[in-house]
């Protein structure tokens, strides 16, 4: 990437945490924080806004089938558990009934992403902390419903080397699911890499963000990719 | 920082002599015991003098400015004395008076009080709610309620070594002190920081780099600056071995993402560890039974390590215990093979080499085959004594190793208590479970893997050199 490219994109980035924080936002929507963290390296789905029936279906065209429709807004955190999205929709048809449900829940929505369907079984998770002694922190483990129950994660304090990277990608416990599995390439962990390093530098630059939650990061042919991820913003600086 | 552990004068500020006073515990051991040369001086109430040291009713009063300030009076009389010694020019101040942060608000007030007065004047203090500090070669403590006439106290100070531990806890201090003196290490600083409100933990990281010491120990609650830690132990050219306990308070994180919920702040710990090169340690032993893998022995430079017992149980346990650890039981060369069996009586050639009742030669001979071989980093020898010549051997073990620049650790399947006599009427660093010493290997190969990925050299010759200056000291005859 040229050096101008990367400033544009530093300066979206800036944008969008600026805007947040001075509407007084919690968090960022999922659209919002996947524009972030693919500044900070982290590959994420091929995904569009779109504001009317005819524009989701035009976009799940582009996209290709089968798309996911997620309603979108900063304040929908727990997208699942609201009933705000609709995977697997194989069609114009589907897609066009999926779009009328979301708006139909009566939830104020900033827009319905529409984004292409990822299938994979590995899924693994990236996240930034803050700890009150070490600052920013980045945690790479197994991610997916299960993360929490089976708590296979590690940490390092940013910023991270790609040594730093490479070291707690081997430490968690389930380490051979970088390996080729059930008929799938092994893992890119250059991409791994690249992803933590850079949201350890998010957590450098960028004080206005609390935590990062990038969960799941599916594993397509090797290529993991960000399905879902989740900004928090510091609150108190608003 | 050197006046803290060498000053020219020291005042003891709340000495007197009514009954259990404290600071009068600190003025007779200067005086009585470490038979401390340079002025003395007491403040007190009553301007008395305690143990020969001249006694002032006022810090003010005093005939000159010490390097040192020990204050030990109630934590509310602390602030007002920081004040005269700002004004008397006093520089270094140690606060051994508890209830400051720890003792709710009033005492976080007086702390703000102290933090301006310092700021100020260019003062540093140690504390509130600590020891101060031991320095061996100075034959200088600050430590209060210690009773000189114990005898490893005594001997701390008669066999100056290489280790110095900065210790957030008294009683911490004196495990590590007192089992010292029942190994071959010796001490040279001990520093007891307490709520650390000015100098922490990493100051003294950077201090022990040029002092003489070779191995820094810590023993911590917790962390007084996160990065600054990192920092002074990724700069570090000695091992730095922490015992570390209670997780640092969670700040107020939101629930709703995984990550906040998995942040559990010892893990987070953990890794700063690992990435500035620190040696957590796993109990509160190895903070008095590692050091001496660092002092008198090599680093182990690579994960391969070669067993040699004459007893073969023990090549089984610690093969467990190697694996565990991450080091590698080397395949033993076909070159090296053919020597050992030439060597005679052995009955396994391959690792773990185990051999029978064998002379004295057959041993001295395997350690140099198994040292000089290409495919060995390092030796973990399992050797019971159960001849007095197997002793001698290791002696001879101690050279090699120098020699060819590759560590052992040593363990004897003996009664521990036998295992600690040898080691110390000998003076061969010995190990006292097969745990230990491959605890021992490991750590060590820790080391040298984090200096490489800082770029660092090990100097094994300067610490040699500062080995050669340790005589062999009464403290080991006292043992036996």
């Amino acid at each position: 990437m040229t050096t101008g490219n990367v400033l544009k994109k530093e300066k979206e980035m800036s944008k969008i945490l600026f805007n947040a924080v001075q509407s007084g936002q919690q968090a960022l929507s999922e659209y919002e924080s996947k524009r972030i963290v693919a500044g900070a390296n982290v590959p994420i789905t091929r995904e569009v806004m779109v504001h009317s029936r005819q524009e989701a279906v035009d976009q799940a065209v582009k996209i290709g089938f089968p798309a996911v429709l997620k309603g979108s807004s900063p304040t929908l955190t727990h997208k699942t558990e609201m009933g705000m999205i609709r995977v697997n929709l194989k069609n114009k048809q589907d897609v066009a009934q999926a779009y009328d449900e979301l708006m139909d829940k009566g939830i104020n929505l900033d827009g319905i992403l529409i984004q292409e369907m990822v299938k994979g079984n590995r899924e693994f998770v990236i996240g930034l902390t803050r700890d009150p002694q070490f600052g920013p922190c980045v945690m790479f483990g197994i991610g997916g419903i299960f993360t929490e129950a089976l708590k296979d994660v590690s940490f390092r304090v940013a910023p991270l080397t790609d040594e730093d990277a490479r070291e707690m990608i081997h430490e968690i416990r389930a380490v051979k699911l970088l390996d080729a599995f059930r008929g799938e390439s092994a893992v890119d962990e250059d991409v791994l890499v690249k992803a933590l390093v850079g949201i350890g530098e998010l957590g450098m630059t960028h004080d206005e963000i609390a935590e990062i939650d990038i969960n799941p990061l599916i594993v397509t042919e090797g290529k993991p990719v960000a399905v879902d991820a989740l900004v928090i913003l510091e609150t108190h600086r608003a | 920082m050197e006046k803290f552990f060498d000053p020219k004068s020291v005042v003891v500020i709340g000495a007197s002599n009514s009954s259990l006073n404290l600071g009068a515990t600190i003025c007779n051991m200067l005086k009585d015991y470490l038979h401390y040369t340079r002025p003395v001086y007491v403040v007190n109430s009553k301007g008395e003098m305690v143990n020969g040291c001249p006694g002032f009713s006022s810090v003010l009063d005093l005939p000159e400015t010490p390097d040192l300030a020990v204050i030990i009076v109630a934590a509310r009389h602390v602030p007002g004395i920081v004040k005269d010694c700002a004004k008397k020019g006093i520089k270094r101040i140690v606060i051994e008076s508890a209830g400051f942060a720890e003792g709710g608000r009033d005492g976080a007030a007086m702390q703000c009080e102290i933090d301006e007065v310092i700021k100020a004047n260019g003062i540093r203090i140690m504390g509130p709610n600590c020891l101060g500090t031991l320095s061996t070669r100075n034959k200088f403590c600050s430590f209060y309620g210690v009773n000189p006439s114990l005898v490893e106290m005594n001997q701390i100070f008669e066999a100056p070594g290489n280790i110095s531990y900065t210790i957030q806890s008294g009683g911490v201090a004196v495990l590590v002190m007192e089992s010292l003196y029942y190994d071959l290490v010796g001490i040279n600083k001990v520093v007891s920081i307490g709520n650390k409100c000015d100098v922490d933990e990493a100051d003294f990281i950077d201090y022990f780099q040029k002092d003489g010491t070779q191995v820094i120990g810590m023993y911590l609650e917790n962390v007084a600056d996160g990065r600054k830690l990192m920092e002074a132990a990724k700069r570090s050219r000695k091992p730095i071995l922490m015992f570390k306990v209670g997780r640092t308070r969670e700040g107020a994180m939101a629930a709703i993402s995984h990550t906040a919920g998995m942040a559990n702040n010892d893990l987070i710990f953990d890794s700063a560890c690992k990435q500035s090169g620190i040696i957590r340690l796993k109990s509160i032993n190895e903070l008095h039974s590692l050091p001496k893998m660092f002092t008198e022995m090599p680093l182990l430079k690579g994960n391969r390590v070669a067993m040699f017992t004459n007893s073969g149980a023990f090549g089984s346990i610690a093969a467990d215990l190697l694996v565990e650890a991450g080091l590698q039981m080397v395949p033993l060369s076909s070159q090296t093979q053919d020597k050992l069996k030439k060597a005679g009586q052995v009955f396994n050639v391959k690792n773990p080499v185990d051999i029978g009742p064998a002379p004295p030669q057959t041993y001295l001979d395997i350690f140099e085959i198994l040292l000089s071989a290409d495919e060995v980093d390092g030796l973990l020898p399992l050797l019971s004594v159960w001849q007095t010549f197997v002793i001698d051997t290791l002696h001879e073990l101690l050279k090699m190793c120098k020699h060819y620049d590759k560590p052992a650790a040593i363990y004897t399947p003996n009664a521990v208590a036998k295992s600690i006599a040898i080691r110390a009427k000998h003076r061969i660093p010995i190990f006292e479970t097969p745990e230990e010493a491959v605890r021992a290997l490991s750590v060590s190969h820790m080391f040298n893997e984090s200096l490489l990925k800082r770029g660092y050299i090990y100097d094994y010759a300067e610490c040699e050199t500062m080995d050669d200056d340790r005589t062999i000291t009464s403290k080991m005859e006292a043992v036996l």
